[in-house]
């Protein structure tokens, strides 16, 4: 047999039997009596997101099982020690099996990040809503581009993203729209080594390309101010401890000034273009633009020319749109995941011949039910 | 609920435990133990299954109540046999109308062309298990070898105790009959059946959660290389076993810290050097189930040479739908009726006569292919797999993303493959006759529960491929 019956009966006790027994007895009762007196926190700081709480059981939930489910959720969520446990966790899959990542998740030389493949029913449903808002925007100059995933640029090969395999879906379901290929334009190093985000001040060669494509003056990226440390998302999602990353931006002249969107009262509100005090909250990157916010606009009173430029964007826009409103006299980011495409005409003033792009990471494009286009 | 989860090993098992072994057991009877288990074990199965514990309860209670009419009626044979045959039709009407029906309603509107609508009725967890263990009880009380329980929690608890109640083993009446009047508990018992579920667990979540990973990756890759083929079955082959056999371990080992002893059920069966010996080796508790209560009723082998492989044929066919409902099913247990007959009467001598590892090698192949139809989402999947295993598949021989997680997954492969062996049981026998071994199996039983603490709490992927029987 695989393992000798347990006797039970008729075995000698020995010290190897209580010291077992103790083991089983201490760690299952211990942590069980540990976690009824231990009250979880509401948000789990490293993973970024609030942690499941007690369900409260009653006979619907409970005769088809959600409460269940639930319990289990809340079960591992409040388990006591969470984040040293998923630490053990990453480090047997990372020292002990020598695994290259966890569930896609990697750390390298280049930093860690997270490879997925290209959801490709979904990018055909998210090239679809771009075709449906590039439709009925006339009279523009319209672009696109998919920020690579940056394991792309790990250095070795990682399973998952495709530029290729993107460059030629999207290419053959927007065939009316200008593609913008930002693959070369960028490296490993433009990225930060915690987080998804390009690091702002590493897009020279973005912003080249873009500015080559669509005809503006190439922004300068000087002079650099540093808003300090910070850690991105992946030390969370892995659960292994990683060196901050030093989080810049770059200056920009006084003339370029920001307004939001306040989506309660629809009223346009002027407000700082790097925001400080959004660095030191929950989500660091959010010191671009405020990070999520369904609609804002830079206005340069010094612009090089009088075009406009409408960015369909996620958090990659809020860091890149500041320096391209250095060659535009006001650049308008519309972020669909927070307003529906039907209010948007509304709300912004489309000026016929300006520049429209489309740009979106692929996390984004591999989940398309996220933008509000119906 | 899983036994691997934080759900139930850091809240049901300790207050089942304490409880159980804070019940008095008056005059050394284990009845109020019993009841304490019963009522764990239907908490248990109602926290995946809350509506389909009332039809357990309800065949339960059938299955009893035919037993004590058996029991009444057992001077007269053909009352007997009413009431056998009415514990035969209850058990297997009920499996097959909740387990059966829509292949039944499919296989015939594709064969006459019809669109019957399907029932789409969920499986009920681990019904195939305990139909059996009902089943068994059944026939050996018609056959006079045990005595009814008249008692209907002790009958409720032999057939629905948690350990054993969604993926065996498949426990037989008389395995337990005395245990469930008076059992000792002892210190001993509780560490030794403490270590070997701490062993299931980490077999379970350590390396079949990780073989399962490989598989899904491999799958979701695209990849359709002979590499990428080979990667696959050898890792699904690895998440199967470590899963059932994990399972098993799991329920042994809980069984003996209650004081009951439960039947093996594998042992190492990848080592066997013939399908024969495979059979005597893997899920051992369904095939003695389908040996005592099916071939040998047929005849066995004490029949002519044609009616003899029938009688393979019919047990092998039953043995693969009882696995699912789908004719994939049906054909891997063919495929292996098949390949024991040709062993019984063209070249199992031969087979005996070879060098081990080549039977070894033979085995293994036979059972990958079995493997591949088995997970299969049918034959023209299978086929598909199958011709990139033998390098007729449509893509190249290594794809990037098969050698990206071989090397990835390297490692626990190694794990996977030398824990299917007989090694580590040798390796920590050695070690047993040290003194060192006192403290050795302790740390590691504090090792293994904490390393699979620690995934469970991550939210590791967790499938039980055996529940869906």
């Amino acid at each position: 047999m695989e393992d000798t019956q347990p006797a039970g009966d008729g075995t000698r006790l020995t010290l190897r039997h209580i010291l077992t027994f103790g083991v089983v007895v201490v760690t299952l009762g211990g942590i069980f009596l540990a976690n009824l007196f231990y009250t979880a926190p509401v948000v789990s700081q490293s993973e970024r997101r609030t942690l499941a709480t007690l369900p409260i059981p009653s006979w619907g939930p409970v005769s088809s099982a959600q409460f269940m489910d639930d319990f289990e959720d809340y079960a591992a969520d409040s388990f006591i020690g969470r984040d040293q446990w998923r630490t053990l966790k990453a480090l047997t899959v990372f020292g002990v099996y020598f695994q290259t990542d966890k569930s896609g998740l990697y750390f390298g030389d280049s930093g860690a990040g997270k490879f997925q493949p290209i959801n490709e029913a979904s990018w055909h449903k998210a090239a679809a809503k771009i075709q449906r808002v590039a439709d009925s925007l006339e009279g523009m100059n319209i672009y696109y581009s998919f920020i690579p995933d940056k394991s792309v640029y790990a250095g070795r090969y990682l399973p998952g993203f495709d530029p290729d395999q993107a460059r030629a879906l999207l290419g053959a379901d927007l065939p009316d729209l200008a593609p913008v290929d930002l693959t070369n334009s960028l490296s490993a190093q433009d990225f930060y080594r915690t987080d998804l985000h390009w690091d702002q001040t590493k897009l020279t060669g973005v912003t080249a390309t873009l500015a080559q494509t669509m005809g503006f003056a190439p922004p300068t990226l000087t002079p650099i101010e540093t808003a300090g440390l910070f850690s991105g998302v992946y030390p969370g999602q892995l659960a292994l401890p990683m060196a901050d990353d030093v989080m810049t931006y770059v200056d920009l002249p006084e003339s370029i000034t920001a307004s939001y969107l306040n989506a309660k009262t629809l009223a346009w509100e002027d407000g700082p273009v790097y925001d400080l005090n959004r660095f030191a909250g929950p989500d660091p990157y959010d010191l671009f633009l405020r990070g999520a916010t369904p609609l804002v606009t830079l206005t340069n009173a010094n612009a090089p020319s009088d075009k406009h430029l409408y960015i369909f964007r996620d958090s990659f826009g809020s860091s890149i749109a500041p320096l391209l409103a250095q060659s535009y006299a006001q650049v308008t980011l519309i972020d669909l995941r927070y307003v529906d495409w039907k209010l948007v005409p509304d709300l912004v003033d489309f000026v016929p011949g300006s520049d429209v792009w489309f740009c979106y990471s692929s996390q984004i494009l591999n989940s398309e039910s996220v933008l509000l286009v119906h | 609920m899983l036994f691997s989860s934080v759900t139930f090993l850091y809240y049901f098992l300790p207050v089942t435990l304490a409880v159980y072994f804070l019940t008095p057991m008056p005059g050394g009877k284990t009845r109020w133990r019993n009841l304490v288990l019963l009522l764990a074990s239907l908490v248990f199965y109602a926290w995946g299954e809350p509506v389909y514990c009332l039809l357990m309860m309800a065949e339960v209670l059938v299955a009893w109540v035919l037993s004590l009419l058996m029991d009444r009626y057992r001077e007269r044979i053909a009352w007997r046999r009413v009431f056998l045959i009415a514990s035969l039709v209850v058990g297997l009407g009920v499996l097959a109308y909740f387990k059966y029906a829509d292949f039944f309603i499919s296989s015939f509107d594709a064969a006459f062309g019809v669109h019957v609508p399907l029932l789409r009725i969920a499986l009920p967890i681990g019904i195939s298990f305990y139909t059996f263990q009902m089943l068994s009880y059944a026939i050996d009380l018609y056959r006079g070898k045990i005595e009814v329980q008249r008692n209907p929690l002790d009958f409720a608890c032999y057939v629905i105790m948690f350990p054993q109640l969604v993926a065996g083993p498949i426990v037989r009446y008389a395995e337990v009959a005395a245990a469930l009047v008076t059992r000792r508990h002892t210190l001993v018992g509780f560490a030794e059946g403490g270590r070997r579920f701490v062993v299931g667990l980490a077999k379970k979540v350590l390396v079949a959660n990780v073989m399962a990973e490989l598989v899904e990756v491999i799958r979701a890759s695209g990849d359709t290389s002979f590499l990428a083929a080979w990667l696959y079955v050898v890792a699904f082959a690895l998440q199967i076993y470590f899963d059932f056999s994990g399972y098993s371990d799991m329920a042994i080992g809980l069984g003996t810290v209650l004081g009951f002893r439960f039947p093996e059920n594998f042992n190492y069966p990848y080592v066997a050097a013939s399908i024969t010996a495979f059979w005597r080796r893997w899920h051992m508790s369904l095939s003695s189930w389908f040996r005592d209560y099916v071939y040998i009723p047929l005849g066995g082998n004490r029949v002519s040479v044609p009616r003899h492989l029938l009688n393979i044929a019919i047990v092998w066919g039953l043995t693969g739908f009882w696995h699912g409902a789908g004719w994939q099913f049906i054909a891997w247990g063919l495929w292996f009726a098949v390949v024991l007959a040709v062993e019984k009467y063209a070249f199992g001598g031969v087979l005996q006569r070879l060098p081990r590892g080549m039977g070894n090698v033979y085995t293994l192949v036979i059972v990958a292919i079995s493997w591949v139809l088995f997970d299969s989402g049918g034959f023209a999947d299978a086929g598909t797999t199958l011709a990139a295993m033998a390098g007729f598949g449509a893509s190249s021989v290594v794809g990037p993303e098969s050698v990206y997680y071989l090397r990835s997954y390297a490692v626990p492969l190694l794990v996977g493959i030398i824990g299917a062996t007989p090694l580590p049981k040798k390796v920590m026998g050695w070690v047993a006759k040290k003194k060192v071994y006192t403290v050795v199996e302790p740390v590691l039983v504090a090792l293994g529960l904490l390393v699979v603490t620690a995934c469970l709490v991550d939210g590791s992927f967790n499938p039980f491929i055996y529940f869906r029987f």
